[in-house]
């Protein structure tokens, strides 16, 4: 982050210029932080404040949070959403690191086009495939009442697994994770082999521990991604008990007759803030990984 | 692209001597590799390459989850183009592109330049042009769809600080998708400056100081240096944009449900109904096929831009 040095060390002289370009980087801020704002605000207000257009709420009514999780079991929601975003990004550190490890240190023949094949993977889209994937996951054998072929229950529709397995490891993480380990120089692995360290331990505790700061990138990523799902979690779940937040929060929204504002912005902060504070807190991680795969990619 | 993803040297395999030691030791590695590898490969052929495959052959068939079916040949294809929901759908969501992608583009780039400017507060800014894009679509869909609420929303009261009249937003059918619009620019900044700031911090400090040298302006040095500099970046930027704004559907269906009437349906929304409701899932592949050559034919024509704009 060289620039933040750099405006450290040397602040330039505020010309008319610059006083131009703070107040207009300013306006932006404020169009980008408002609508949260707003929605905090909201949250607070009492229903006959909202009949009218106003900032600010009479009183803190904290309450309000714990009367919206009697509304709806935003509570529940949260938990799930949390399982599956702990759940997915496990899966995929597993599958992608051991993947990219392979594609970048192991002698395999087609190496080369095995990692072709999950660039070109990367960028099919899923909803592209949201038809036939909703097929597959309903035919998943000796699951859901499924018999050996994948016929006559629901695989793992309705389900955790179904929830997790289908989009995690996204082909991005395994090539991310292959762009960290290539760096690492090979004599490590090499000097691990000779004092007779088996593959999957050279793997494990050599190579794995030094690309550390990288794999929380790959986390951080997929925590995102997994919390923020909607599209897969609406076709797949048919009980309350599975749904996650944003899910919940969509099927509250959609009963405009009795739409409670305050509590409907009581749970969209529940939705947001996790993922705001894990931002402010991983803030490097986000913007060196969208720098990687943006520059590189 | 292709090119800047090969780091040569370091990932050849090590040249071993051919002793029956280290013939083993090669063969081992091989093996720990392909094992390491098959989860990834298994995941993958499961849960993407099948599903590519099996979108192609559906999309002639009239398979519906019953337990007969037939094939129809391009007949879902022909059907499509009658459908004046699909039709609709279609239209919304290239208009929805050509006008989110380039203003998004063009914003982001400007803010991105602004903050290159050795500015106080980077790390705010950033982290304020940023946060609508962590935060789940359906939860800002959520806060814009009270912000547009025709009775007290914000919108409105915006408004009426300049003493305009109220407006209806998203139960307007003229202001409708353009609402939408303002809302699918605002949360998509944040990932393009990230990665235009990225790209600026990456231009030849030698070359716009020589440039400067030479007495070019602020303008000329921006045009003849950093522009075609951030081109391939310009690319990347465009073609997930492309991707991003032709899957749009949380949006949409948390703050219109496609409506008033069908001002607002587009193309996932309609595949979404099509398989999920109405259990058409050969039609809804069929729509899928056409998304996906759509979307070509836009990579397409950014391509052709950029390389007119790199030939200048």
């Amino acid at each position: 982050m060289t620039s933040l040095t750099v405006a450290a060390s040397k602040p330039p002289v505020l010309r008319p210029g610059r006083i131009v370009l703070y107040v207009v980087l300013t306006v932006g801020a404020i169009l980008m932080i408002t609508p949260f704002v707003w929605m905090l605000l909201t949250a607070f207000k009492s229903n006959l404040e909202i009949a009218k257009f106003g900032w600010l709420p009479s009183e803190l009514r904290w309450h309000n949070f714990v009367e919206a999780m009697q509304t709806a079991p935003f509570l529940r929601y949260f938990r799930n959403s949390l399982f599956i975003a702990v759940g997915e990004t496990a899966f995929t550190l597993a599958v992608c690191t051991t993947a990219g490890y392979a594609l970048a240190k192991l002698p395999i023949r087609g190496g080369k086009t095995l990692l072709n094949y999950f660039i070109v993977l990367l960028l099919v889209p899923f909803q592209i495939i949201l038809v036939p994937l909703f097929l597959i996951v309903k035919s998943i054998p000796l699951f859901g009442g499924n018999n050996i072929l994948g016929q006559g229950g629901i695989g793992w529709l309705n389900s955790w697994w179904g929830l997790i397995i289908p989009l995690g490891a996204a082909p991005l993480f395994t090539f991310l994770a292959r762009q960290f380990y290539v760096s690492l120089p090979d004599q490590l692995a090499q000097a691990a082999r000779v004092d007779g360290l088996g593959e999957f331990g050279i793997f494990w505790r050599i190579m794995t521990p030094l690309v550390k700061p990288a794999l929380i990138t790959i986390a951080v990523f997929q925590i995102e991604a997994a919390w923020n799902g909607f599209l897969w979690p609406l076709m797949i779940t048919t009980s309350d008990d599975m749904r996650p937040l944003q899910l919940g929060l969509a099927i509250f929204s959609q009963n405009p007759a009795e739409i409670q504002w305050p509590y409907l912005m009581a749970g969209t902060a529940l939705a947001t803030l996790p993922m705001i504070v894990l931002f402010v807190f991983a803030q490097k991680r986000f913007v060196e990984g969208m720098a990687n795969v943006g520059i590189k990619g | 692209m292709s090119t800047t993803l090969e780091r040569p040297a370091l990932s050849t395999p090590r040249k071993v001597s051919p002793s029956k030691d280290g013939r083993t030791l090669i063969r081992s590695q091989v093996r720990a590799g392909w094992a390491l590898l098959a989860p990834a490969l298994l995941h993958s052929a499961v849960f993407i390459v099948v599903p590519v495959i099996a979108v192609l052959v559906l999309s002639l068939t009239d398979y519906s989850f019953g337990d007969t079916w037939a094939w129809v040949g391009f007949g879902n294809y022909a059907d499509l183009f009658r459908d004046v929901d699909f039709l609709a759908s279609l239209w919304h969501t290239v208009l929805y592109a050509i006008v989110v992608i380039p203003i998004s583009m063009a914003i982001s780039l400007a803010v991105a330049v602004g903050l290159n400017q050795k500015i106080r507060g980077l790390s705010f800014f950033r982290t304020a042009f940023y946060i609508p894009t962590v935060t789940a679509t359906v939860a800002v869909a959520t806060i814009w769809l009270w912000i547009y609420n025709p009775g007290s929303g914000l919108a409105n009261g915006f408004l009426s600080l300049f003493g305009f009249a109220p407006n209806r937003w998203l139960a307007d059918p003229a202001t409708a998708l353009p609402s939408l619009m303002v809302v699918g620019i605002w949360q998509g900044l944040g990932t393009k400056v990230i990665i235009y700031l990225a790209a600026l911090q990456g231009v030849s400090r030698d070359l716009l100081e020589s440039a400067d040298l030479d007495g070019a302006s602020r303008w000329q040095r921006f045009a003849n240096v950093t522009w075609p500099a951030i081109g391939p970046v310009q690319f990347f930027v465009l073609i997930t944009s492309i991707v991003g704004t032709f899957q749009v559907f949380d949006l949409v269906y948390v703050m219109t449900q496609g409506g008033p009437g069908s001002e607002t349906r587009v193309l996932v929304m309609d595949i979404y109904q099509n398989a999920f409701q109405d259990l058409k899932l050969g039609y809804a592949s069929a729509e899928t096929v056409i998304m996906m050559l759509v979307i070509a034919i836009f990579i397409a024509v950014g391509r052709l831009l950029q390389k007119a704009d790199a030939n200048d």
